[in-house]
C-alpha cells in the first residue's frame, strides 16, 4: 500500500469549471500554467508513481479570500469519484466564527478523516486560543492534523508561523492529538526531527522541493540536514510519504525515496502504514 | 486553401510513442486538399512530433539512444523551482528529447493523399507524461 499524504486536488475538473473560482486557486495557491487535470490523468500520474491512494487536502482562508479555495464538499465530491484511491482531508479557517461548527459537520457528516491547517497563512501561532476547540473536536473524532510547517510557498505565507518548535507545546499537552509538520518543517528540519524523536503523535511527510531534483534534494535532505539512519532507526514510524502535488512532481519523489538507501521495512512504513497509523485506519 | 486542426489527448507513461498516421490522413482527407502540404506540429516543449518505421524494436533503441543522450541522473541546470509556475522543474530530459526530435513534420500532398514512403509513418513522443497534449495538423494547398 503506497500513500500520498499530501495532495492539492485545486486543479481536478470535477469540481472545476468556473473561471473566477480557478483563477482563484492559482492566486490564492501561485500554482500557474498546469491546467485543469481529469480524473483518467490523475489516475495515470498515481499509477506511474505507483501509488495506491492519495489523501487530498482541502484548502481553507475564508478570511482572506471569503471562501474556501476548495472546499470541504468538494473534497467530498472528489472522494466519491473515486473513493477508493481518494481518502478525503479537511480543512476550515480558525479565523472564522463557524470554524467549529463547519469541522463537526467536516468529520460527522462528510465523514472526512483529518485537518488541514496553514496557519503560516492564517498568521496565527499554534497556542493560538481560537485553535484550542479545534484540536478538542479532532481529538473528540480520534482525527489527526496536517499542519503545513516549515516553508510554503503560497503567497502571503510567513514561515515563523510553520517553525516546527512553535509545536511543541501543542504536542506536548495533547498526546493523544495526531499532529504532522509538513514538509520535514524544511528549513527547520533538525528541529522537526528533534520533536519527533520526543513524541510519538509527531509526524511529518516528504513533500519538499524547493531546490535541485528530488534525488538531489532528497540526498540533501535526508542524508545532511537529518541522517538517513535517524529516519532509518528512530523516526521510521512517524515519516509519511508526502508530494505536496502539484507543486512537486510525484513520480520522480517516489523513485527518490526509493533511492535514499533506506530498509525496505523502512520504506513500506513511509510508504503506507505510518500513513495509515497517523489517520487511524482507512476504513 | 487552409485547414487547421487540433488533436488532444491524454498520455499515461513518462515516455510513450503514439503512431498518429492515420489521424493526420484523416485531417488531410477532410480537408479536400489534394495538392499540397501537411504539418503537424506539436504544442508542447516537452514533446515531439516525427516520422520513422513503426517497429517495436526501432521504438525501443530510439527510445534508448535518447535516455543515453539525455539521462535522468544528470545534475541539469533546469532543475530548479520557476516561479512562473510556481513548482519545481523536474523535467530536463523532456525538453532535451524534444530538441532532439523536433516538433513538427511535414509531408507532401498529391491526389488528396499523404505522399509517405512505405516505412514513414507519423509519431507522436511523449518525453514527460503523464499528461494532457494537442497537436496541430495544418494543411495547405489547393
Amino acid at each position: 500500500m503506497f500513500i500520498d499524504i499530501h495532495v492539492l486536488p485545486a486543479f481536478y475538473e470535477p469540481i472545476n469549471g468556473d473561471e473566477r473560482k480557478e483563477e482563484l486557486r492559482h492566486e490564492a495557491l501561485d500554482i500557474h500554467l498546469n491546467g485543469i487535470a481529469k480524473l483518467e490523468h490523475i489516475k495515470n500520474q498515481m499509477r506511474c508513481a505507483g501509488l495506491d491512494k492519495m489523501a487530498l487536502l482541502a484548502i481553507d482562508y475564508s478570511s482572506e479570500h471569503g471562501e474556501p479555495v476548495v472546499s470541504n464538499d468538494e473534497i467530498r465530491t472528489l472522494v466519491d469519484c473515486e473513493p477508493d484511491r481518494f481518502i478525503g482531508i479537511a480543512s476550515v479557517d480558525p479565523l472564522m466564527p463557524c470554524a467549529a461548527d463547519e469541522l463537526e459537520r467536516a468529520f460527522a457528516d462528510l465523514k472526512l478523516k483529518g485537518l488541514h491547517l496553514h496557519l503560516g497563512r492564517t498568521h496565527i501561532m499554534p497556542g493560538d486560543e481560537r485553535l484550542a476547540p479545534l484540536y478538542k473536536i479532532c481529538e473528540a473524532y480520534n482525527k489527526p492534523i496536517i499542519f503545513n510547517a516549515g516553508m510554503s510557498w503560497e503567497p502571503g505565507s510567513l514561515a515563523k508561523y510553520g517553525r516546527p518548535i512553535e509545536y511543541e507545546e501543542l504536542a506536548a499537552t495533547h498526546p493523544s492529538l495526531r499532529i504532522c509538520l509538513s514538509r520535514f518543517g524544511w528549513p527547520w528540519a533538525e528541529e522537526c526531527a528533534m520533536l519527533m524523536v520526543k513524541y510519538p503523535n509527531v509526524y511529518t511527510d516528504t513533500g519538499i522541493l524547493y531546490f535541485d531534483n528530488a534525488r538531489e534534494f532528497f540526498d540533501r535532505l535526508f542524508k545532511h540536514e537529518v541522517a538517513l539512519t535517524w529516519i532509518d532507526r528512530s523516526l521510521r514510524h512517524q515519516v509519511m510519504f508526502g508530494s505536496n502535488n502539484p507543486r512537486f512532481e510525484q513520480i520522480r519523489m517516489a523513485q527518490a525515496l526509493d533511492g535514499l538507501g533506506l530498509r525496505e521495512s523502512t520504506l513500506e512504513l513511509i510508504k503506507g502504514g505510518n500513513a495509515i497509523e497517523f489517520l487511524g485506519g482507512l476504513d | 486553401m487552409v485547414k487547421t486542426t487540433s488533436l488532444t489527448f491524454l498520455t499515461s507513461e513518462y515516455n510513450q510513442y503514439f503512431i498518429i498516421t492515420d489521424e493526420v490522413e484523416k485531417a488531410v482527407a477532410e480537408s479536400g486538399v489534394t495538392e499540397g502540404i501537411v504539418t503537424v506540429i506539436t504544442r508542447h516543449t516537452t514533446t515531439g512530433v516525427t516520422t520513422n518505421e513503426a517497429l517495436e524494436c526501432l521504438e525501443s533503441d530510439i527510445k534508448e539512444f535518447l535516455g543515453r543522450l539525455a539521462p535522468e541522473d544528470h545534475p541539469y541546470a533546469h532543475a530548479r523551482m520557476l516561479r512562473d509556475y510556481g513548482s519545481t522543474a523536474g523535467n530536463p530530459t523532456g525538453h532535451l528529447k524534444s530538441l532532439i526530435m523536433g516538433n513538427h513534420v511535414h509531408f507532401l500532398i498529391h491526389e488528396g493523399k499523404i505522399d509517405r514512403g512505405g516505412a514513414q509513418d507519423v509519431y507522436f513522443c511523449e518525453f514527460d507524461g503523464p499528461s494532457s497534449r494537442t497537436i496541430m495538423i495544418q494543411v495547405m494547398g489547393e
